[in-house]
């Protein structure tokens, strides 16, 4: 195939992933409700109550509280953006949009960007409220940018590519198909992905409960609805590179089976999210940054052994 | 016209700067925009000679210019590749460095400026000097005494406060020490080279040394095992490698005048990785390979180079000076450069498929870091330098909201800082992605590459919180009690304009502004086409055939795309800036789109605090407050205590 004809291919693999990312990120945040409310036995509101609100924020007034109200306007176009690059850049039932133009490394720091940007809100923001979540976004950052990575980095020593086609096909198991280092990451990532998503119990920057959303405290109006749906939108794209680093099965069929495959594991994905968040009590940020520690500990364990090719 | 003699005339000039700019101390301005012209010329120079080389090639063989056979004493010097980039960076640092300083030394009303850019101008000739000088003995001695000594005059610039001269004092004693130490591992190459060689010419010269190598390995492996431990301690000092910068780096950087600062932490440490370099890799001939236990030495200079790296920026993160922060961070980076110049040296042993190319990679990425590093971290102390003229303090817990009082510096700052923490599309990122792939490539061959390359992406995302809290709390957040009243100082100072209207009113003087915007278009150049930093070294690479840098310079690290994006030689990596610059503008228009969509109104309020907000200065949130749960994680004995201080200091 031409070059051209490759970017083309590529580009319109990106568009299709970044629609399905904005049609599935607030339906996934319904799923969760719903789900939510049942096991507390409630009705819930409706599916599509999430593009509703969203829909709703559009409209409202948007009260800039910094003093750098250019920042604060950046930081809520970069929020939602930096999350759909990573959705260009991670195979979702399709081939990785960007893959030829980038690689694992380049996927870390991508997403590293949503967080940059949800710092920024909070910053320039200017609240003492919105600058103490910064502070524990980014101590809960510190450690999980770095297990994400270390997966990412196992994986690709597992296939000897950094290519995100080659490393998000279920590479922490190996070639052989089978390493104790995958499973430990796995055990890693099955604790580490609530915190990476920002769900209870590790919800520590946003605790509507104890900080009012942390760094978005002071946000409302199309802001607010760019950060929310940026949060939304985290939890299918960490969900995707999940799936595509540890649940690979199915996904090597022809293109109309791995595709639905691909996003059943997904909501399959989401639903256990929303089970272990409903039914847990948040941890405080001295317990999570001790617990984030150890992951990491664990995960640079496992790193040495696949290392090894074990 | 050779590379060699624009160097003795860049050196020349240097020195005779130093010797008029006294004379015109009287007027600071006169005397600052004197030693820039001579900086500009000299740097001029030293371009060209760069120039040369890459273009042309380097000459054959040294130029000698002033020789004393007896002693053995010859002034010979040689800019091959590896100079050229050293060259290169000194050259491109001093510019900047010297223009700043031409308003920012107004700031000491106590202090002249005849004990300054003399000084800064015989610093700058013993750098150029010193990355193209072939004698270890003799001239080694002269340009290091030539840096260390001004060096020393500049960081206790301000004599009459103690603390600058115990970090003098400090300086000078560890540079003491590591110029004997890399004296003592130098005669001892050269004797015993000198017993079981016969290679004609100088004793002390790079030539020399190395034509005698292979057998001084082989007959005697303990001797040269210590001569390079010598080396590795003598430069490590230098450069601020753990654990010897912890002793002198910290206090010596925010001590002396800022764009000093710059040139100590963009140009100086990085002659320690010159040296290196120079003398683990480009000394050692081919043939000496077999003997030459490099896989160890690399395995030792990567591992400390982590250490390193995760130690200074752990401790930078407790940091709440602006100086004494970036000084920690200057540790940090340089545990990358140190990782990358270690993963090359282990890989070079190596000849497994793709391990020379992993090597390349390793010297390519830790080369750039080298040029990187000495861009964006000179750009920071300018800015903290700014910073520190419009405000009078350095720190942080003081500062708050300088966005709107110093606009201009603030977007440098936001790059520097975005640089330095590995953001996609500007210049740090580059360095730290051609690392960690050359880390990653490279791990078949030597197993702990990548548990390094990972705990590089921790201390990355150490780096990131620093900067968070660094253009966070300073620029960002709320103006503080302290900064309102400067600003409202110095537009009392000018009578135009209204007095309400504080914007812009702390921004630095254009001749500062234009130094930060120069630095600060570089990174983002990198950044973008890091195709272009690449070709750089990797050029500067091709025409070094000394020693082991041959066999890296045949080996081929990265092809260059025509989006001026790169990829691996092996194609398992690949980064193409403008393709990720393209899909998050593209997105970005579309996410702006929608937020239009609403057409909702827009309102200025001050944040929610009870309506307590703007009340007291102590109702924001200070530098002080970050990270309380991570700074107490390492001290695990002490860690209630900690937690107290913790709670009773603020929330955190």
């Amino acid at each position: 195939m031409s070059d051209w004809g490759l970017a083309l291919r590529q580009v319109g693999i990106a568009a299709v992933n970044v629609l399905c990312v904005i049609l599935a990120a607030p339906l996934a945040e319904g799923l969760l409700r719903k789900v939510t409310a049942r096991i507390q036995s409630r009705q819930g509101p409706p599916i599509i109550q999430p593009y509703l609100d969203l829909m709703k924020l559009l409209g409202k007034e948007d009260v800039e509280s910094g003093e750098t109200p250019v920042m604060q306007r950046l930081a809520a176009l970069l929020a939602p953006a930096a999350v759909l690059t990573a959705a260009c850049m991670t195979p979702m039932g399709l081939r990785a949009p960007l893959g030829p133009w980038t690689d694992v490394v380049v996927l870390v720091y991508v997403i590293t960007l949503c967080g940059i940007s949800t710092l920024l809100a909070g910053l320039s923001a200017g609240s003492t409220y919105s600058l103490l979540g910064v502070s524990r976004e980014m101590m809960a950052m510190m450690a999980l940018e770095p297990i994400l990575a270390v997966m990412l980095i196992a994986g690709s020593l597992q296939v000897g590519s950094l290519r995100l086609d080659d490393v998000l096909s279920g590479s922490v198991y190996g070639s052989g198909g089978f390493a104790w280092s995958g499973l430990i990451l796995l055990c890693v990532m099955a604790l580490a992905f609530q915190a990476m998503v920002q769900r209870m119990p590790y919800d520590t920057s946003e605790a509507e409960t104890e900080l009012m959303e942390g760094p978005i405290a002071e946000y409302s109006g199309p802001k607010l609805a760019m950060f929310k749906f940026a949060q939304m939108a985290k939890l299918v794209v960490y969900g995707g590179i999940a799936v595509g680093l540890f649940v690979p099965w199915g996904s090597d069929g022809p293109l109309w089976l791995a595709w639905p495959v691909f996003w059943l594991k997904l909501v399959a994905l989401i639903i256990v999210v929303t089970l272990i968040a409903a039914t847990h009590a948040r941890v405080r940020i001295d317990q999570a940054v001790r617990r984030y520690g150890a992951l990491l500990a664990v995960a640079l364990v496992a790193l040495v052994l696949a290392g090894m090719g074990k | 016209m050779t590379a060699e003699r624009l160097i003795v005339a860049a050196i020349a000039v240097a020195v005779a700067g130093a010797l008029i700019t006294p004379l015109a101390s009287r007027c600071k301005t006169t005397a600052g925009w004197i030693a820039f012209l001579v900086t500009l010329v000299s740097a001029g120079l030293a371009l060209s000679a760069v120039a040369m080389v890459l273009i042309e090639g380097p000459s054959e063989h040294p130029k000698a210019f002033w020789a004393m056979p007896r002693l053995g004493f010859d002034l010979r010097l040689h800019v091959d590749g590896l100079s050229a980039i050293f060259v290169a960076l000194t050259a491109l640092i001093s510019v900047p460095a010297a223009m700043h300083s031409v308003r920012y030394m107004h700031h000491y009303a106590d202090y002249g400026v005849a004990h300054y850019y003399p000084f800064v101008l015989l610093f700058l000739a013993a750098m150029y000097g010193l990355v193209s000088t072939t004698d270890m003995m003799w001239f080694f001695f002269i340009f290091w005494q030539l840096m260390t000594i001004p060096g020393y005059l500049l960081i206790r610039y301000e004599y009459r406060s103690k603390a600058s001269a115990r970090a003098g004092m400090r300086y000078l004693v560890m540079m003491q020490i590591a110029c004997v130490a890399t004296m003592i591992g130098a005669e001892m190459l050269a004797v015993a080279g000198s017993r079981v060689g016969d290679a004609p010419g100088l004793k002390y010269d790079f030539a020399t040394v190395s034509a005698n190598l292979p057998l001084v390995l082989a007959q005697k492996p303990a001797l040269a095992a210590t001569a390079f431990g010598l080396f590795l301690v003598g430069f490590g000092i230098k450069m601020g490698m753990w654990p010897f910068g912890h002793v002198w780096l910290p206090d010596a950087h925010p001590a002396a005048p800022s764009p000093v600062s710059a040139m100590l932490s963009g140009v100086m440490i990085k002659t320690g990785v010159y040296g290196l370099l120079r003398y683990f890799v480009w000394l050692v001939p081919e043939g000496a390979l077999p003997d030459y236990p490099m896989a160890t030495w690399g395995a030792i200079v990567a591992l400390i180079g982590t250490v390193t790296l995760l130690t200074g920026t752990y401790q930078a993160l407790r940091q709440e000076q602006s100086k004494r922060l970036l000084a920690f961070h200057s540790i940090g980076q340089v545990g990358y450069i140190l990782l990358g110049a270690g993963a090359c040296m282990a890989l070079l042993a190596s000849d497994g498929p793709g391990a020379r190319e992993a090597a390349t990679l390793a010297f390519l990425g830790a080369t750039l870091h080298v040029l990187n590093h000495g861009v964006f971290k000179a750009l920071l102390f300018l800015n903290a330098g700014s910073m520190l003229t419009a405000t009078g303090t350095q720190d942080l817990n003081r500062l708050g909201g300088m966005w709107t009082y110093m606009p201009l510096t603030a977007l440098t700052a936001l790059v520097a800082s975005c640089s330095i923490a590995g953001v996609p599309l500007f210049s740090g990122f580059v360095s730290k992605w051609t690392i960690y792939a050359a880390a990653i490539q490279g791990n078949p061959h030597a197993p702990y590459l990548a548990v390094c390359g990972a705990i590089a992406v921790l201390t990355s995302a150490l780096t990131l919180a620093s900067f968070v809290k660094f253009f966070g709390v300073s620029f960002l957040s709320r103006t503080s009690a302290w900064v309102a009243q400067r600003a409202r100082e110095r537009r009392a100072q000018r009578p135009t304009g209204s007095s309400s209207d504080l914007a812009g009113s702390l921004e630095a003087p254009v001749s500062m502004l234009v130094p930060q915007w120069f630095l600060a278009v570089l990174c983002v150049g990198v950044g973008v086409a890091p195709a272009a930093g690449l070709s750089f070294v990797t050029r500067a690479l091709a025409v070094s055939h000394d020693g082991l840098g041959a066999i890296l310079g045949r080996a081929l690290g990265v092809q260059a795309s025509a989006t001026l994006g790169v990829a691996t030689a092996s194609g398992q990596a690949a980064f193409v800036p403008a393709v990720i610059a393209g899909a998050m503008g593209l997105i970005m228009a579309l996410v702006w789109g929608v937020s239009r969509m609403g057409a909702s109104r827009r309102r200025a309020d001050s944040p929610w605090l009870c309506g307590y907000a703007d009340e007291a200065d102590s109702n924001r949130y200070s530098a002080h407050g970050f990270y309380g749960e991570v700074k107490g994680l390492f001290t695990a004995g002490r860690r209630p205590e900690a937690a107290r201080k913790g709670d009773a200091d603020g929330p955190t």
